[in-house]
C-alpha cells in the first residue's frame, strides 16, 4: 500500500482550514465543548431576552444577559475564533451599557440581541463543518448589519455619559469558565447513548442467564439468591444510566416561547405563553423529536385557534391570547399539553370540509370527538387561505405521525369560544417497551402492549371471507380487517385455519386490525433496537428486540400493519 | 470542495487497497474471493438468523452479535450462485461497510474462510471490462497468489451501492 496519495489529501485539507480555526480543529475535545457550551449559553440568552421583553426595566435580567455573552466571547477568544469573539464583543458592549443603566433595552435592542443569538447559533453550529473545510453559510454581511445596528443604537441612546467599563469586576476574569466548573461533567451524548446501549445489553444478558434451563433445574438456593442480587443491581444501573440521559423539557418549551413571540407579530395576534412543569424530565432523544411536532402545533394554534384581537374583544375576552404549555408525569409516562384560550375547534366546519374533501361520506354518523380526529387526516386543512406557515394541509397529520413514531398518543379537548387543549401522552423513554411476544411459524414478534386491545380465538362463523380468502373478523358487532402475519411476511409453517390460531386486536389511532398469529408467548419488557439504515422502508416493523434466548424478535408497528392490511385487501391476493 | 475531497480520499483508499495489501480469502462455490482485511471485524459461525420480511432475497435477516443487531447478507445469492445448505464450514464474516455515508457492521455468509494472504501490488490485474455495464465495479482486481486467482472485492460497492435494500413489493 502506498500511503502518499492519502497524505496529500490530508495536507490539502489542513491548508484549507481558516486560520482562526487552527486551535479549534486541532483539539476536537475542546472544540466539541465550545460548541455545546456556546449553544447552551445562547439558549439561556434567548430565554432571558424574552423575559426582558416583558419587564424591560429589570437590570438583573440585563446582567443575566451580559454574562453568557461574555463567556462566549471569552471562550472564543481562548480558541482564537476571532469572528465569534468580535461579534459577541459588540453585543457585550451594548449590554454593558444597558446593565449600568445608561442605555435602556427597548424593542430595537431586544430585536438586535435576538438576531445576534440566531446568527451566533448558526456560526457556532457550523464551526465543525468549517473546520473540516466544508462550505458553510456566509453570515458576514448579516453580522455586519447587526453590528451596525448595535452601533446605531448605542449612538442614539447613550447621550448620557458613556461609561465603557461597567460596575462588576467579572469583565476581567478569564473567559474559559467551563474549566472552572467541576460539580458537573460534560459527557458527549454519543458516549451516553453507548452506555445506555451497553446497559441494555447487560439487562438482557442477565435475563438470559436467569432463564437458563440448567440454572432452573439445579434449584440451588444460594445461587438463585446471588442471581437475584445481580438482577437488583442490574436494574439499579439501568435506572441510573437512563436517568443520565433524561433532560428537562425546558429548552423545548423555550423554543415555543420564541416561536410564539415571532408568530404573534407575523399574524398580529398578541399572544403570551404560560409554562408549567418545565423541569419535567424525559429522554433526551424524545425531547429532540418532540420539538418539531410542538412547533407545528403552536403554529396551528396561533394561525387557526387564536382569534384576531378585535374578535376577542367582541367576545369579551382579553385581547392578548394565552397559550399554556404544561408537562407532567402520569402513569409511568409523560404528558405534554398545549392549551389555548382561542376559538375552539369548529365541529360543523371541520365536518363540512371533510365531506367536501371526500374524507368521509356523511358527517351525521360521527360524534364530535370523531370529527375532531379528522384534523389529523393527511390533506385536511380548513384554512381558507394558504398562509406562510400553516394551511397547506401538512400540519396535523405530520404531528400525529411524529407522536406515533415516539409511541405516543394525542388527544383533543375543545370547547367553542373557550379554546382547545392538545394533550400528548408519551413514554418516559424510547429505549424500552413493554411488549407481547407472539409466535408465527418459527418466528417470534413483539407487539408493544399499549397497541394491543384484546386477543381472542375467533369462532369459524365470525371469520368472513372475500373471494374465498378470510378478510374480516367480527368482534361484538364490529367488523375488523384481518391480517395474517404468516402470509403477509412470507413465513412458512403457520396454522392453516384462523380459528385454530389466535387473533390479536391491535389499534392505531382508533383504527383496529386483527393480527392472525399462532400463539401468544407472554409479556415482557424489551430494549428496542433499530434494524439500521438497511431496513428503512420495511413496513410493519418498528425494530428488533433481543429475546431471552439471545435471538432477535422483530417489533411490530401497528400503523404499518394497518397499511399492509389495506394493501392486501385491495389487491385481493398476495 | 467537500465532495471533491471525500471523492479523492475514497479514490486514494481504493487505489491503495487495489494495489496490494492483506486480504482475507474465502470460497464461494469453486471461486476464491478476497476482502481487505482492514474491513473485517471478525468471523463467526452461522447462528440463528431472524428473517426480515419484504427485503431482497440475498438479505437473510438480522443476527444478535453480542447485543448489536446487524444485517446478514448471503453472498451466494447476491452473486447469483445456486443456493446451498449451510455446512460445517459455512461462516459469517462480519465486516464494516459504508452505507449511505455511514459505517455499518454487516455479516456476509460465505461457504468457507481460507486464509489471510499478502497480495503484492504487482500481482494484481484490473478486472476485465465485460462491456459497458458497471457489473465489475465492485471488483478491485484479480490477484495471482500461489498459482491461483483470487477475486478482490470492494465490499462497499457490493453491498453499499444499492443503498437501503430494495423492498420487494407485496
Amino acid at each position: 500500500m502506498s500511503p502518499s496519495p492519502r497524505k496529500k489529501t490530508a495536507k490539502a485539507a489542513r491548508a484549507a482550514v481558516d486560520a482562526e480555526l487552527a486551535t479549534f480543529a486541532s483539539d476536537p475535545e475542546l472544540a466539541e465543548m465550545f460548541v455545546a457550551d456556546g449553544l447552551d449559553h445562547l439558549g439561556t440568552i434567548e430565554q432571558t431576552v424574552l423575559k426582558l421583553e416583558t419587564s424591560p426595566a429589570d437590570l438583573e435580567l440585563v446582567n443575566d444577559l451580559f454574562r453568557p455573552f461574555h463567556t462566549i466571547k471569552g471562550n472564543a477568544g481562548v480558541l482564537g475564533i476571532g469572528s465569534v469573539e468580535a461579534f459577541s464583543h459588540k453585543l457585550e458592549t451594548l449590554l454593558d451599557l444597558a446593565r449600568s443603566g445608561s442605555h435602556p433595552m427597548g424593542p430595537i435592542e431586544i430585536e438586535l440581541v435576538l438576531n445576534a443569538v440566531d446568527l451566533l447559533r448558526l456560526m457556532i453550529k457550523e464551526l465543525p463543518a468549517r473546520a473540516a473545510g466544508e462550505v458553510v453559510t456566509d453570515v458576514a454581511s448579516r453580522c455586519q448589519h447587526v453590528m451596525a445596528g448595535v452601533d446605531a443604537a448605542i449612538a442614539s441612546g447613550a447621550t448620557a455619559a458613556v461609561t465603557a467599563t461597567g460596575p462588576g469586576e467579572e469583565t476581567t476574569d478569564s473567559g474559559a469558565t467551563w474549566l472552572a466548573e467541576d460539580s458537573t461533567v460534560k459527557v458527549s451524548t454519543s458516549k451516553l447513548d453507548a452506555l445506555v446501549d451497553m446497559v441494555g445489553e447487560l439487562v438482557i444478558a442477565q435475563a438470559i442467564l436467569a432463564e437458563d434451563p440448567a440454572l432452573l433445574r439445579s434449584g440451588d438456593e444460594r445461587l438463585s439468591r446471588q442471581l437475584a442480587q445481580v438482577k437488583r443491581i442490574t436494574g439499579d444501573i439501568q435506572r441510573d444510566a437512563m436517568s443520565m440521559r433524561m433532560v428537562p423539557i425546558r429548552r423545548t418549551f423555550q423554543k415555543m416561547v420564541r416561536l410564539t413571540r415571532d408568530l404573534s407579530k407575523t399574524f398580529n395576534k398578541p399572544t403570551t405563553v404560560a409554562i408549567v412543569g418545565e423541569e419535567t424530565e424525559l429522554d433526551r432523544k424524545l425531547v429532540e423529536q418532540l420539538t418539531d411536532p410542538l412547533m407545528h402545533m403552536v403554529r396551528n394554534t396561533i394561525d387557526h385557534g387564536i382569534e384576531p384581537p378585535d374578535v376577542r374583544a367582541a367576545a369579551g375576552k382579553p385581547p392578548t391570547a394565552v397559550i399554556s404549555l404544561k408537562a407532567f408525569h402520569r402513569a409511568g409516562g409523560v404528558v405534554v399539553e398545549i392549551a389555548d384560550d382561542g376559538a375552539g375547534l369548529d365541529t360543523e366546519r371541520i365536518a363540512a370540509r371533510a365531506v367536501a374533501l371526500g374524507l368521509i361520506p356523511d358527517a351525521g354518523v360521527l360524534t364530535a370527538a370523531e370529527i375532531h380526529q379528522l384534523i389529523f387526516r393527511p390533506g385536511f386543512s380548513t384554512a381558507d387561505r394558504v398562509t406562510e406557515l400553516s394551511g397547506r394541509g401538512v400540519g396535523m397529520d405530520v404531528v400525529r405521525r411524529n407522536i406515533q413514531a415516539l409511541r405516543g398518543r394525542i388527544e383533543i379537548q375543545t370547547e367553542r369560544g373557550r379554546g382547545t387543549t392538545f394533550s400528548l401522552q408519551l413514554p418516559l423513554t424510547l429505549a424500552i417497551v413493554d411488549g407481547l411476544v407472539l409466535r408465527v411459524g418459527q418466528d417470534r414478534f413483539v407487539i408493544p402492549t399499549p397497541a394491543v386491545k384484546e386477543s381472542l380465538r375467533p369462532r369459524p362463523e365470525d371469520v368472513h371471507t372475500t373471494h374465498g380468502r378470510p378478510c374480516m373478523v367480527q368482534v361484538r358487532e364490529r367488523l375488523i380487517p384481518l391480517l395474517h402475519l404468516g402470509d403477509a411476511f412470507g413465513i412458512r409453517g403457520t396454522r392453516e385455519r384462523i380459528s385454530d390460531g389466535t387473533v390479536v386486536i391491535a389499534e392505531d389511532n382508533g383504527r383496529p386490525v386483527a393480527l392472525v398469529v399462532d400463539e401468544l408467548l407472554g409479556k415482557r419488557e424489551v430494549v428496542i433496537r433499530s434494524l439500521g439504515e438497511m431496513f428503512r422502508g420495511v413496513s410493519g416493523i418498528a425494530g428488533g428486540a433481543i429475546l431471552g434466548d439471545g435471538r432477535i424478535g422483530l417489533i411490530l408497528d401497528t400503523g404499518g400493519l394497518l397499511a399492509l392490511a389495506a394493501r392486501t385487501a385491495s389487491s385481493g391476493a398476495m | 470542495m467537500a465532495t471533491t475531497e471525500t471523492a479523492a480520499t475514497r479514490m486514494s483508499a481504493a487505489a491503495a487497497a487495489g494495489s496490494g495489501g492483506k486480504y482475507l480469502t474465502f470460497m464461494l462455490g469453486r471461486e476464491e474471493y478476497g476482502l481487505p482485511v482492514l474491513k473485517v471485524r471478525e468471523i463467526i459461525k452461522v447462528m440463528d438468523i431472524t428473517h426480515v420480511p419484504q427485503v431482497a432475497a440475498h438479505v437473510l435477516g438480522v443476527i444478535n452479535l453480542r447485543g448489536k443487531v446487524i444485517p446478514v447478507i448471503d453472498l451466494r445469492r447476491k452473486f447469483g450462485f445456486p443456493a446451498q445448505e449451510h455446512t460445517e464450514r459455512t461462516c459469517i464474516i462480519v465486516a464494516e461497510v459504508e452505507l449511505a455515508q455511514a459505517t455499518v457492521m454487516m455479516g456476509v455468509v460465505v461457504d468457507a474462510v481460507s486464509e489471510v494472504v499478502n497480495v503484492l501490488a504487482s500481482d494484481v490485474d484490473r478486472a476485465p471490462d465485460f462491456g459497458g455495464h458497471d457489473d465489475t465495479d465492485y471488483i478491485l482486481g484479480l490477484a495471482k497468489v500461489k498459482g491461483s486467482v483470487k477475486i478482490l472485492l470492494d465490499l462497499d460497492r457490493v453491498l453499499g451501492s444499492d443503498g437501503p435494500i430494495a423492498i420487494r413489493p407485496i
